[in-house]
């Protein structure tokens, strides 16, 4: 059985510190954070957590902005250059990588991921 | 959660980086465009509605400055890099 926390299914099997990766804005550091924060175990997994330490994870997660929050901040820090139309704004219009890398070979990330739904917003 | 990023950043006594423009007063009531280099400038809140000629290597482009610009460089509004296209050679 998976166990729901905030919409997001944590599969039962795993690790506690690997399962809490499974939220947009939590990785490996953090999840360790955490995990230490309420004294959990290396090898404890999610089925052997009890209830009061569920509840624990959960309010301190609340607290955190992730998840739709977190997209939806990101989203709008991009938004934010492409309106007053700064270089890094441009940028990632043009699906270039942001931070002054190469673009003679690689930049594989960003043609992936920069501009593809800026595009989209702002020729419609 | 990132310490770098706030120690990374410039010291809070110095304030933030910006060039005396001498005609600013003047600007604001002609609404001339102030002609300049200094990219490195900060947009301050006195600023707002100006007009800015910001040197980009070869020549100045145009920016009038909003309220969202404010805590950006002048530099950024000005790019510096023409994107590459074919030209068709003249004499053929």
């Amino acid at each position: 059985m998976p166990v729901l926390l905030l919409g997001v299914s944590l599969p039962d099997k795993r690790l506690v510190r690997v399962a809490l990766t499974y939220f947009y804005g939590i990785g490996h550091k953090t999840a360790q954070q955490l995990c230490s924060k309420f004294s959990i175990h290396k090898t404890c997994k999610i089925s052997d957590l009890s209830e009061s330490q569920l509840n624990a994870i959960t309010l301190e997660l609340t607290n955190m902005t992730l998840e739709s929050d977190l997209r939806r901040q990101v989203k709008n820090n991009i938004l934010h250059h492409r309106a007053i139309g700064d270089y890094k704004g441009k940028r990632h219009a043009m699906g270039y990588p942001v931070r002054g890398q190469r673009t003679r070979t690689n930049a594989k990330t960003a043609r992936k991921l920069n501009g593809k739904w800026l595009r989209k917003d702002f020729t419609t | 959660m990132k310490p770098t990023l706030s120690l990374l950043s410039r010291s809070a006594w110095k304030g933030p980086f910006f060039v005396k423009f001498p005609g600013l007063r003047q600007a604001q009531e002609t609404k001339a465009p102030i002609k300049t280099q200094a990219r490195s400038c900060t947009i301050l809140p006195a600023f707002i509605g100006l007009k800015f000629l910001v040197h980009n290597g070869k020549d100045y482009v145009p920016v009038t400055i909003t309220e969202e610009m404010i805590g950006h460089k002048l530099g950024e509004f000005s790019p510096t890099r023409k994107k590459f296209t074919f030209r068709k050679t003249k004499n053929k």
